[in-house]
């Protein structure tokens, strides 16, 4: 089946050659783990590699700091938008929301104009602010994947997380089940630095990678590095040796 | 001529589409950062609260010159679900010239006539 490519090599690899078209794709991490920059790179390697026009949808962070982070990667966001292949498109959840749910709204019409085929919503974490309860936040965001997938977009829709390391918060929007991959990024704590950590924790009808890898912010993007060896718990935050409990108390035969 | 004379002739001394875009068009400070904060996020469509927060200003203050905006030629207004949208206009020779604005921004001496000319409008 063909795959929407990241772009991101070895990402890709993990997914088994990209995600589903049509798809919705979660991307969760704390602040500064990379999830604008990893949905940005996404969004422009669309376009610059695969020929695929996308859209940025932003609720908080300004266009303009768009323009600057893109820029700073080498990606001319500006150059891109004034050739018809990327928007970048400030607005809030509730006027999201009634656009999409709404016939020849902004969204479709860029949609249908740039035959746009990827967008970034950053983040969804935003729609809790117009909902009620966590059924209502559920519902609401079932909604707003649904819509997506009608425009025949595939997403990358990132979501805060608060914990900088170890457990992910206690989540109760549900989002996870709702979403057709989870990407989890994580700091981890090995020998005395702080590094990052990338897990694809589900991809919906398709195998995926299970490891868990490092991978670095380099000057031109997101790249994901080989898989942690000789460490274990690296998703608690505080990884350990592997084997340094068998070592100290199975391997050690009986004294005397 | 008069001080006064010589003061208006100086801070006239601008670029005719600038001096009436900034007479007619931007002529309250809100305006002006509303403007300046279109044109560097030029594909924002929002409601008025959320627009008077991107701005860092009140709703009460910023709806009126939003909808000034709008009589005006510079900014558009949709209903979406009910909810009113602002952004620009679509039009490229009104976000020409907002972009020849804020790039004569940059220099102090217009500036300063543009600050002139809003003191003026406001008495």
């Amino acid at each position: 089946m063909e795959r929407v490519r990241t772009g991101i090599q070895r990402l890709d690899d993990m997914l088994r050659g990209g995600f589903l078209p049509q798809s919705a794709n979660l991307v969760e991490g704390a602040p500064g783990t990379g999830k604008s920059t990893l949905g940005m790179q996404f969004i422009y390697n669309g376009i610059t590699l695969y020929n695929e026009p996308g859209l940025i949808v932003t609720f908080e962070e300004f266009p303009q700091q768009y323009y600057r982070d893109a820029a700073s990667f080498g990606w001319d966001f500006k150059a891109l938008e004034d050739q018809g292949k990327l928007r970048v498109i400030m607005t809030s959840p509730e006027v999201s929301k009634q656009d999409l749910e709404s016939v020849g709204g902004m969204i479709e019409t860029m949609v249908a104009e740039m035959g746009v085929r990827r967008i970034l919503v950053d983040s969804l974490s935003h729609f809790e602010r117009i909902a009620e309860d966590s059924y209502e936040l559920r519902d609401i965001q079932y909604k707003f994947i649904n819509a997506l997938k009608r425009e025949g977009l595939t997403s990358i829709l990132t979501r805060e997380s608060f914990a900088l390391f170890g457990q992910s918060d206690d989540a109760e929007d549900g989002i996870a089940f709702l979403v057709d991959s989870y990407i989890l990024l994580r700091y981890v704590e090995i020998d005395s630095a702080v590094r990052k950590a990338l897990l694809v924790l589900k991809l919906r009808g398709s195998e995926h990678d299970k490891d868990i890898r490092q991978y670095e912010i380099t000057p031109t993007g997101i790249e994901v590095q080989a898989k942690f060896k000789g460490r274990e718990g690296i998703m608690s935050g505080s990884p350990r040796m592997a084997g340094a409990f068998e070592d100290a108390f199975v391997k050690k035969g009986p004294k005397g | 001529m008069t001080n006064d004379d010589f003061t208006a002739k100086l801070m006239n001394d601008m670029d005719p589409r600038l001096l009436d875009f900034v007479k007619v068009r931007v002529n309250t400070f809100i305006k002006w950062d509303l403007v300046r904060f279109f044109h560097e996020n030029p594909h924002t469509a929002d409601s008025v609260e959320n627009i008077a927060k991107y701005a860092g200003r009140n709703p009460i203050a910023v709806k009126p010159e939003l909808d000034e905006l709008v009589e005006a030629g510079v900014m558009q207004k949709q209903t979406i679900g009910g909810i009113p949208v602002y952004r620009l206009v679509d039009d490229k020779e009104m976000r020409r010239l907002i972009g020849e604005f804020i790039a004569a921004c940059e220099d102090r001496h217009f500036r300063v006539k543009a600050v002139y000319h809003i003191i003026r409008g406001m008495r």
